[in-house]
């Protein structure tokens, strides 16, 4: 419980389990508009924001946060015209993403501490800066779904009934992916490029597998993403462990609990 | 009032063969209008253009008296799709579902006796329960105009009577007017205003008497009439 008093801690945690609300309530939806691998592909494509960043000498997570966005809504504007399918785009973003990074790396040189932390998380080095910027980011999430929580269920329902009630899909959907791109960027901070889609998949589908309603999943994502957080966070405290990996190691044993459930519970 | 005007309208998906061609075609007010047509016909692809997802290569369409090009009245439209594709962990529940529109769907779940399935989930319904629920949803905003894309599609003759009866109301009573798409020819004569025999151009647009011989040249088949009667 001593460690609970340091500051590091404390701004660490409140990081991760703000993180944690915003992740939970994108996965969802995400996850039900067939974009579980947007995840994946963003904070891939993330890494180069960070390697321009470090590069240039500009502040790397509010870069990061303009460039992913950028990099979402490429990905939003060429799948919805239909002509490339949307998995390939996203692909091509990873690739692309990782490419820059490394190419500026080798260029640059030198960034290896940073690189690291980006890479693998340091949610227990967060700055004041970094923790007020998860909060405002935090903020602005919840008062997108609020605010489009209709919308986006319907979306995630049928695209054209959608339509047809009036909902402007397009736009809709270029908000939800740049939702989705600054609630990776915070993500990364947390549990790293490599696992930052973990925060935003693993909790979203525990909670599709248990959920009877849609509010219940939403429910569900919100406590196993927080406890997640909480628990991996403490784990790696006291057993000195790296905390991203468990953070995303408590994540999956909760979805393999949620599974054998779903699995002897074919309702 | 017209509440579909079409004028020498054609559509293609690639720009060379046209799926829809030449159709002109006059839709009032109340009316209950049944569209056949085997397989390919076209009669997806029309409701398609009347919702405004794709756009007619040449010709005009007027929708309440306004220029499909210019109209945002999407409210007065109710739509049923024929088949969904819902993520199959989708957890939503009917209610939450009838819920979506902001409307009060109290009068519509009384309509369509829905009471018992409002805490079940979507897609744990049969087939002909969804396609009831996806009729709910298109009605809680008392549209002025409904397409219905294969509703009676999977249900039992129950379910098929009730549907038919709750939008033959909607028509006679409430002033509606309803296209639907329909495999079931018999059906479709027993029930509507108007027929519509659509094959690529329209082969006929009239009352259900007068469509017999056009359904049976259109499918090759005969002794329609005694399966409509």
């Amino acid at each position: 419980m001593e460690l609970l008093s340091y500051d590091f801690v404390q701004r660490g945690l409140i990081t991760g389990l703000m993180v944690a609300v915003s992740s939970a309530v994108a996965g969802v939806f995400l996850i039900l508009r067939r974009m579980a691998f947007l995840g994946a592909g963003l904070s891939h494509a993330a890494f180069g924001g960070v390697a321009v960043s470090l590069a240039v000498g500009i502040d790397p997570l509010l870069f990061t946060a303009l460039f992913t966005l950028a990099v979402g809504n490429f990905v939003q504007l060429i799948s919805g015209r239909r002509k490339v399918p949307g998995d390939a785009v996203i692909a091509l973003v990873f690739s692309g993403g990782i490419a820059l990074a490394v190419l500026l790396l080798g260029i640059f040189g030198g960034f290896s501490e940073h690189v690291f932390g980006y890479l693998f998380g340091s949610i227990l080095m967060v700055t004041t800066g970094e923790l007020i910027f998860s909060g405002a980011v935090l903020c602005g999430v919840l008062l997108f779904f609020l605010r489009y929580y209709r919308k986006l269920l319907l979306l995630t329902f049928s695209e054209e009934i959608a339509k047809v009630q009036g909902v402007n899909v397009r736009v809709l959907n270029h908000l939800l992916v740049s939702v989705a791109s600054l609630v990776i960027v915070l993500a990364m901070k947390v549990v790293g490029i490599i696992l930052a889609s973990s925060l935003v998949v693993i909790p979203a589908l525990t909670a599709l597998m248990l959920g009877r309603s849609f509010r219940g999943s939403l429910l569900i994502a919100l406590a196993t993403a927080v406890s997640s957080v909480l628990l991996g966070t403490l784990l790696s405290l006291y057993y000195n462990l790296p905390p991203s990996g468990s953070i995303v190691g408590v994540m999956i044993l909760f979805f393999l609990a949620s599974f054998l459930k779903k699995l002897r519970d074919p309702q | 009032m017209q509440v579909i005007e079409i004028k020498n309208l054609s559509f293609s998906y690639d720009g060379r063969t046209d799926v829809l061609e030449d159709l002109n075609l006059t839709v009032r007010r109340g009316e209950f209008v049944g569209i056949v047509g085997p397989n390919g016909a076209g009669k997806t692809t029309l409701f398609r253009i009347l919702l405004g997802f794709l756009k007619p290569r040449r010709g005009s369409l007027k929708l309440f008296g306004e220029n499909i090009e210019t109209f945002r009245r999407w409210d007065r439209i109710g739509y049923v799709p024929q088949r969904l594709s819902v993520e199959r962990n989708f957890p939503a529940t009917v209610r939450e579902l009838l819920d979506l529109t902001g409307e009060d769907p109290q009068e519509v779940i009384a309509l369509l006796h829905l009471n018992d399935l409002l805490d079940r989930q979507f897609l744990r319904l049969s087939g002909g329960q969804q396609q009831i629920v996806l009729l709910g949803m298109a009605l809680v905003r008392n549209p002025d105009l409904l397409l219905l894309d294969e509703p009676t599609a999977g249900l039992d003759v129950h379910f098929q009577r009730h549907i038919i009866q709750t939008l033959r109301s909607l028509s006679v009573r409430e002033n509606r007017t309803v296209l639907m798409i329909s495999h079931d020819i018999g059906l479709v004569l027993r029930t509507v205003d108007r027929v519509l025999c659509l094959n690529r151009r329209v082969r006929y647009y009239g009352e259900p008497e007068g469509a017999i011989e056009a359904v049976e040249e259109m499918f090759g088949i005969k002794g329609v009439r005694d399966g409509a009667s």
